[in-house]
């Protein structure tokens, strides 16, 4: 898999590299709007992961030409702007997803691979990390065959950590797809939410699933390191 | 109709001067009149005076008495003679016109001149029956014997009608031509002025959505369009001062998050070196905690600068308040949970308002949130939503440990805190009731606090209310479900009565 990442912050190019480069991705940093259209010429990316504050050609600029050029290869816009405006106009001109700056490298790297799979992440009925099952027809959990209630924010919770296991997920990340952004930034909503889901799923268990990343977030993890 | 109005206030003006000078003019007619008409009427009894003497006395002494009484009568037949002569001399009277028949004046009954009566002069008398009178004498002294006086004299009665008629139509047309004035003029008024109120509606249109209208020039060649031009000027300039703001904030925050971005990637990737101390892990750790709320102040300033510059794109829909509120209520029961605080709710039935559902919820959750940081365990917090006259009342009550006195006007200012070591502590920004404030704003509502020290603080927010037809409710009640309602285990833990 090649990535192509333009970027003029060398620093932020840099860091996503090293990011990307530990997950065995091939990838590309350039610096200006103008050679990263010659670079996405040239060489058949799987991503390109494109900053919109760019010297010598905008970052939109860019995404239009690259859209005039090849439908097919997925953009992830890095943006520093979070106005509505500014997103509903991302995904006019053809960017696949954004991600607005700054951002934990955890979700960028599952947004980068949602891109790759270019599909529905892990749809399958049933959710299965070591002795704990989700069943997302009948909305049960279980952990080593025992039932355990949840209420629905807490399965919501459960599931999307779970979908990404031994990723690190940030607070932001979880508010986003688990609540809704008015709740952003406001509460420990999370933290308590997470006490309560650990207290049934890892009360009593010898190995505790639900780990916190302090200054980061939360992940679920397939066994012991 | 407004007293104060420039249409009232120009006719009003225009009235009183126009009275000023109506009165004035009426004054002078009336003046004028009475002089003119006093004068004639000296005029006459003075020249008959004068000709009686010229012509009849001065001959009589060749002429003799019967030649002066048949001309006298022939000149001033009796009874009709108007004005009345009288011709006497030393007591004996020579030669008398008679009574006057309308008005009925009988002259014979008038005192004759006596020695003491001012010759050569006007002076004015009653008749026996009322009548107001002018007399002139007049004395011719013969060469021979006692002084002959002649009198001239007529009724001031027609004189005095014809004056109060002058004063009843006067009195009468005045007010009259006034109150025609009045009205016509404030009618006519309309006409100049309605550019003038299209303006001001059209202002008010465009204060209150975007800058993007612009007001419509009027094309009168006069101060109004000169107006019309300015005002549209300086709306360019309006426009152009927020565009600048909103860049600015752009930038702004661009040139904050690069960095922040930077810092937040080498500190995570520091992280990941094994076999770190566990002091470099905490160091990190809490550098990464704070980039992290560092990162939330940008957001919400530039929230609030967006949200203040009308650069913020609002989806301003009809929407009910009450479900939202109970959804998101609904959402944080557990935050209160943990506190071992009773939050209840009392929410009327469907309380609709025009707005941005995503930032009222906000506003809720900020405030919620804030009631339940700032509630000692076993708190209670009341939230009520009603519809109160024409307005959507929106009241958040905690018993919480309340905000002095001298810092309640400062709660709404950024980055106040009231207590700062303790709601740094909770991981506060300092800006969530700025926000809340910044979006009731958007939403043309207020928001107010009461507070007492640990005893407790009440917010409200004030919200335009929306009267919607029940069926259009029901609509909007299912337009406003939630969508990706997969999750069936979600039950309400927060009722409409109690938590």
């Amino acid at each position: 898999m090649r990535i192509l990442i333009i970027e003029d912050e060398q620093k932020v190019s840099a860091l996503v590299k090293r990011g990307l480069m530990a997950e065995r991705y091939a990838v590309d940093v350039t610096v200006d709007g103008i050679e990263g259209l010659e670079f996405s010429d040239v060489y058949p990316y799987d991503l390109i992961i494109l900053d919109l504050m760019l010297p010598r050609l905008p970052g939109a600029e860019v995404l239009q030409r690259i859209r005039r050029k090849n439908d097919l290869v997925p953009v992830l816009v890095l943006t520093a702007r979070d106005s509505i405006d500014d997103k509903v106009k991302l995904f006019e001109l053809g960017a696949d997803d954004y991600l607005t700056k700054p951002f934990a490298f955890a979700e960028l790297l599952v947004r980068v691979k949602a891109l790759l799979r270019r599909g529905p992440v892990n749809r399958s009925s049933t959710l299965r990390i070591a002795d704990l099952e989700l069943d997302r027809l009948t909305q049960q959990v279980k952990r080593g065959g025992k039932r355990v209630e949840l209420t629905g924010k807490e399965y919501s919770l459960l599931e999307y950590l779970m979908q990404n296991a031994d990723r690190v997920l940030s607070r932001n990340m979880i508010i986003e797809h688990v609540w809704d952004q008015s709740f952003d930034g406001i509460t420990n909503i999370v933290d308590v939410y997470v006490r309560h889901l650990r207290a049934k799923v890892d009360d009593g268990q010898t190995f505790k699933m639900i780990r916190t990343v302090r200054g980061t977030g939360y992940m679920i993890r397939r066994g012991v390191e | 109709m407004n007293r104060n109005s420039l249409r009232a206030r120009v006719t009003a003006f225009y009235v009183s001067m126009l009275a000023l000078a109506l009165v004035f003019f009426s004054f002078a007619v009336y003046g004028g009149v009475r002089a003119y008409l006093t004068n004639s009427m000296e005029r006459v009894l003075n020249h008959t005076a004068e000709s009686i003497v010229t012509d009849y006395l001065v001959p009589l002494e060749n002429k003799g008495q019967t030649w002066f009484l048949s001309e006298m009568s022939e000149s001033f037949p009796t009874g009709i003679s108007d004005p009345f002569v009288r011709v006497s001399q030393g007591g004996k009277v020579l030669y008398e016109s008679g009574d006057l028949r309308d008005p009925l004046v009988r002259v014979s009954k008038l005192p004759l001149p006596s020695a003491s009566t001012e010759m050569n002069s006007f002076h004015r008398a009653t008749a026996e029956t009322g009548q107001p009178l002018m007399i002139y004498d007049l004395a011719y002294s013969p060469p021979r014997g006692t002084p002959i006086v002649v009198e001239t004299g007529a009724s001031m009665e027609p004189l005095f009608h014809l004056l109060h008629s002058l004063f009843m139509i006067l009195l009468i047309a005045t007010p009259a031509i006034l109150v025609c004035a009045a009205v016509g003029g404030h009618l006519l008024m309309a006409g100049p002025l309605r550019p003038v109120v299209v303006l001001t509606e059209q202002a008010e249109r465009i204060g209150r959505k975007e800058l993007g209208e612009r007001l419509s020039i009027i094309r009168s060649g006069d101060e109004l369009e000169r107006l019309s031009l300015a005002l549209n000027r300086m709306i360019d300039r309006l426009e152009e001062a927020l565009a600048h703001n909103q860049r600015f904030s752009a930038d702004a925050s661009h040139e904050l998050r690069t960095p922040l971005t930077i810092i937040r990637g080498e500190l995570e990737a520091l992280l990941e070196i094994p076999g770190l101390l566990d002091q470099a892990t905490e160091g990190i750790s809490s550098a990464l905690e704070e980039s992290d709320r560092m990162s939330r102040i940008v957001d919400n300033l530039m929230t609030i600068s967006r949200l203040d510059g009308g650069g913020e794109r609002m989806e301003m829909l009809p929407i009910d308040l009450t479900s939202i509120l109970n959804i998101t209520l609904d959402h944080m029961s557990l935050l209160a949970d943990e506190k071992q605080i009773v939050m209840t709710c009392e929410a009327e039935a469907p309380v609709c308002v025009t707005g941005d559902a995503m930032r009222l919820k906000q506003v809720i959750v900020n405030l919620v949130d804030n009631a339940i940081k700032y509630t000692l365990e076993g708190g209670r917090v009341l939230v009520r939503l009603e519809a109160q006259g024409r307005e959507a009342v929106l009241t958040v009550a905690d018993t919480g440990i309340g905000i002095p006195a001298e810092s309640l006007p400062h709660v709404f200012d950024r980055f106040y805190r009231t207590d700062k070591a303790r709601s740094r502590e909770l991981g506060g920004t300092g800006l969530g009731l700025a926000i809340v404030k910044a979006i009731c704003s958007a939403h043309s509502g207020t928001l107010s606090i009461e507070s007492a020290e640990n005893k407790g603080t009440t917010l409200r927010v004030q919200l335009p209310l929306l009267i919607l037809s029940p069926q259009e409710i029901a609509e909007l009640q299912s337009r406003q479900a939630p969508p990706n309602n997969l999750i069936r285990g979600e039950r309400s833990t927060v009722s409409p009565v109690k938590v």
